[in-house]
C-alpha cells in the first residue's frame, strides 16, 4: 500500500499531517505493508503510483504558491479521479481543483478546471466553526472545524450535509465535493483522527476490503469522537 | 459636548465597575456609543507605545509599565488586559481630565491582534511592539497571515515599528522600512542546528513563498533564516540577547546588561527583551532597565509552585490552541535532570468561547517527553482521549503513560506514593480546576 502525502511541508495547517499518519497507522495495525512518500514542489512524482493521496490546507498564500505548481498534476489528477482513486483534499486545497479562485483584491486566477465551481475569497471575516456533517452511505456523523474565507459556489455533488456548522457557501447546506473516490471538504485539521468510523470508511475503499472501527484497536480513537459528538450537540440550537 | 459627556459616563462607569468589580470595556463601550469617534477627540501624550503579538502581549506591557513608572514616568496602561477598542477606551477616557486630555507621560495598549486595526484608527501609535506570530486559536484567529495582514492595516508609516527580527513574519512588517528598531538574539548555546518543531513555519520565505534556510533555530520556527531567492532575511539587530543561561537563570542583553529569569523558558526572554528595547526607546539607561527589570522579573514571574503530600511541582501555564506554548512548556520538563513527572489537563479547550476542536494537538511535540528525565505522563480532562491518540502516535512507551480522566482523581494519583517532581501543563482557562484541589 503507498500513501502519498503531496505538499506535506506548507499545506499543513493545524495537524492535518496526521491525516496520512492515520491511515498508515491503521493499515499496520492491520497487518497491511504500508509506506508514505511525502512530496512536495518541483519533485517528480507519478499520482497514479500510489493507492492514496492527500492534500492539507494551507495560507491562501501558501495555496497560491502550491497553486502554480499543482498545475503539472492537471491531467493526472482528473485522470485519477476518472480511474476511482481514493484522493483527500481537505481545507483550501480542494480549490485548486474548481474552475477558478478569486482572491480578496478581485484578482481572479485560473485553477485546474476539473470541476466547474468556483471560489470566491474575502479578507474580512474568518469564517471558523465547529461542525457536525452527515454524509450518504455511512449512518456515522462528522464531527470538525472549519476554518475558512471564502465562499464555493456550483457543486452540485457536494460531500456532506450540514447539521451544524458551514456550508460551500453561506446558504447551502451542503459542504465540500465528492465525485467517485475523490472527497473535498474544508474541514480543517486531522479529521481521519477525529472521526475513527470515516478513517475506517477511507481505508476501506483504498483497500477494496471492509474495515471496521474496532473498541479493541480504536477505544479512544471512538471514545473521543464520542465526546465531541456530545459536546457539539449539546450546542446545537443554543 | 457629547465628547465631555461620553468622558462623563466612562469615568462613572468605571467608578462603578472598580467597585463591583465588573470588567473594564463596559465603560469605553457606552462612551463610544454616546461618541463614535471619541478616540480622535482626545489629546493623546507624547509617546504612545503599542504592544501585540501572539503569544506574551500582557506580560511584555507589565514589564514595560514597570520599568516606566520605575524611572518616574506617569503611564496610563491596560492593567485589566481588556484589549479590544472598548477596554482601550476605557483606558484612554479614565485617564483624561474632563476637557480630554490624557494626563500621563505614555500611554501604553496591549491590543488584541485581531481588533488592533479598529483600535488604532483613532490612536495612532508612536511605537509599536510586535513579539511574534504563531499558531494561535486557529478557531477564532485563522492562522498567522490572516492575523499578520488584518495588524498590517493597524500600521502607520510615521508609527516607529519595535520588532522581532528572528521571527520570519513579523520581520516582514519591517521589510522596506527605515523605522524599524530590531531586537533578536545572538546564536545561543541552547540552539539547535536542524529545527524541533511537529510542522515548520519557516519553510518558505513569507514574502516570495521560496524555501528558506536557516542557520540556526532558537525555537521552533525562530532564529537566523534566509530566504533562497529574494533576498529576504533576518535583520541585524539593535538590542540583541548576546547569551543565555537557562538552568542558572540568567540572560544578558547588549553583552553586557544582565537579567535574571523566573521562568525557564526562551520565549519569554523574548518579551524581556521587547520590553527592555521599548524601555530603552523612552530613554531610559540600560544598566537601570536590567535592574528594573531583574527585580521585576524575580517578584512577579508568573510560575506558580506547590506541594503534594512530600511532592513538589510546578505548574506550567501554556496556551490551549497555541502549540508554541505547550512546545516551551515541554521543554521545561524535558530539561529537568533529576527527573519529573507531567501531567496535561484538557478540560475545556477554551474559556471564552465554545469549541471543542483539537487539532493543535497534533501541532505539539510530544515526542520530546521520550525523554529519560521524564518518568510518568498523566493524562486528564474532558479531552483526555484526544490527548491518549495523541500519544499513540508517537514513540513514547505506552507504561510510562496514565489516563486518569478526572482532574480529582489524577490528583489524587499524584499524592500517592511517588516523589517525583511533578510538572503540570495546562491552559490558563483550565489551570484553575488544578490550583482549587491543592
Amino acid at each position: 500500500m503507498k500513501l502519498l502525502h503531496l505538499y506535506y511541508d506548507i499545506m499543513n495547517l493545524y495537524g492535518d499531517y496526521a491525516n496520512i499518519s492515520a491511515v498508515e497507522r491503521l493499515f499496520k495495525l492491520l497487518g497491511t505493508d504500508v509506506s508514505t512518500d511525502r512530496k512536495t514542489f518541483k519533485d517528480n512524482v507519478t499520482l497514479s503510483d500510489y493507492d492514496f493521496i492527500y492534500i492539507g490546507s494551507g495560507t491562501e498564500k501558501n495555496r497560491n504558491a502550491v497553486m502554480k505548481d499543482f498545475r503539472r498534476f492537471s491531467d493526472d489528477i482528473k485522470s485519477c479521479i476518472e480511474n476511482n482513486k481514493v484522493i483527500l483534499m481537505t481545507g483550501n486545497s480542494f480549490e485548486m481543483l474548481g474552475k477558478s479562485v478569486t482572491d480578496s483584491s478581485g484578482r481572479t486566477e485560473d485553477a485546474l478546471g476539473i470541476f466547474s465551481f468556483t471560489t470566491t475569497e474575502q479578507n474580512k471575516t474568518r469564517q471558523t466553526g465547529d461542525a457536525i456533517f452527515t454524509m450518504e452511505g455511512t449512518d456515522k456523523k462528522l464531527v470538525g472545524f472549519i476554518n475558512k474565507c471564502s465562499c464555493i459556489e456550483s457543486i452540485d455533488t457536494p460531500l456532506f450535509s450540514v447539521e451544524m456548522g458551514m456550508g460551500n457557501t453561506d446558504e447551502d447546506k451542503h459542504e465540500g465535493i465528492r465525485k467517485n473516490n475523490f472527497f473535498g471538504t474544508h474541514l480543517t485539521g486531522p479529521i481521519l483522527i477525529k472521526n475513527p468510523y470515516f478513517l475506517c470508511y477511507i481505508a476501506s475503499l483504498i483497500s477494496g476490503k471492509e474495515i471496521t472501527a474496532s473498541e479493541k484497536t480504536m477505544a479512544h480513537e471512538i471514545a473521543g469522537y464520542n465526546v465531541t459528538l456530545s459536546e457539539l450537540t449539546k450546542r446545537i440550537g443554543n | 459636548m457629547k465628547k465631555f459627556f461620553a468622558i462623563l459616563v466612562c469615568k462613572i462607569l468605571r467608578f462603578v465597575g472598580k467597585i463591583i468589580g465588573r470588567g473594564s470595556s463596559l465603560p469605553g463601550q457606552a462612551a463610544l456609543k454616546i461618541c463614535p469617534d471619541i478616540l480622535s477627540r482626545i489629546q493623546l501624550p507624547e509617546y504612545i507605545i503599542a504592544v501585540t503579538g501572539s503569544n506574551g502581549k500582557t506580560s511584555t506591557v507589565e514589564m514595560i509599565a514597570h520599568i516606566l513608572t520605575q524611572n518616574g514616568k506617569t503611564v496610563a496602561w491596560n492593567k485589566e488586559g481588556s484589549n479590544q477598542i472598548e477596554g482601550v477606551t476605557t483606558l484612554v477616557l479614565g485617564n483624561s481630565t474632563m476637557g480630554g486630555k490624557v494626563k500621563k507621560d505614555i500611554l501604553l495598549i496591549e491590543s488584541d491582534e485581531r481588533f488592533a486595526r479598529y483600535t488604532f484608527k483613532y490612536i495612532k501609535p508612536t511605537h509599536y511592539v510586535i513579539t511574534n506570530l504563531y499558531r494561535d486559536q486557529l478557531t477564532r484567529n485563522g492562522h498567522p497571515e490572516w492575523v499578520f495582514d488584518a495588524l498590517k492595516d493597524s500600521i502607520y508609516p510615521e508609527t516607529k515599528l519595535i520588532l522581532n527580527a528572528d521571527d520570519p513574519l513579523v520581520s516582514l512588517f519591517g521589510k522596506d522600512r527605515d523605522n524599524v528598531v530590531w531586537f533578536g538574539a545572538d546564536k545561543l548555546s541552547s540552539d539547535t542546528k536542524e529545527l524541533q518543531s511537529v510542522y515548520n513555519d519557516g519553510a518558505y520565505c513569507p514574502s516570495c513563498k521560496s524555501p528558506m534556510v536557516y542557520t540556526t533555530h532558537h525555537y521552533n520556527h525562530i532564529g537566523h533564516y534566509a530566504c533562497t531567492s529574494c533576498g529576504y532575511k533576518r535583520h541585524d539587530t539593535q538590542y540583541t540577547i548576546t547569551s543565555v543561561d537557562l538552568p542558572g537563570g540568567e540572560m544578558t542583553i547588549d553583552g553586557k546588561y544582565k537579567i535574571s529569569l523566573a521562568l525557564r523558558s526562551l520565549y519569554n526572554i523574548y518579551n524581556i527583551t521587547a520590553a527592555f528595547t521599548a524601555a530603552s526607546i523612552t530613554g531610559i539607561d540600560g544598566e537601570k532597565i536590567a535592574k528594573d527589570m531583574s527585580d521585576y522579573v524575580m517578584k512577579n514571574g508568573r510560575v506558580i509552585t506547590f506541594e503534594i503530600g512530600k511532592r513538589q511541582g510546578t505548574l506550567l501555564t501554556s496556551k490551549h490552541e497555541n502549540s508554541i506554548s505547550y512546545d516551551q512548556s515541554i521543554r521545561i520538563a524535558c530539561a529537568d535532570k533529576n527527573g519529573c513527572d507531567v501531567m496535561f489537563i484538557v478540560d475545556a479547550v477554551s474559556r471564552k468561547y465554545f469549541t471543542s476542536d483539537v487539532s493543535w494537538l497534533w501541532d505539539i511535540d510530544f515526542e520530546m517527553l521520550k525523554s529519560e528525565n521524564v518518568h510518568e505522563i498523566i493524562l486528564s480532562g474532558t479531552y483526555y482521549n484526544d490527548l491518549a491518540v495523541r500519544f499513540e502516535y508517537t514513540d513514547i512507551p505506552k507504561e510510562k503513560i496514565k489516563i486518569i480522566p478526572e482532574i480529582e482523581k489524577a490528583y489524587e494519583h499524584l499524592n500517592s506514593g511517588r516523589e517525583e517532581y511533578i510538572y503540570v501543563i495546562t491552559c490558563f482557562s483550565d489551570k484553575g480546576k488544578f490550583l482549587a484541589l491543592l
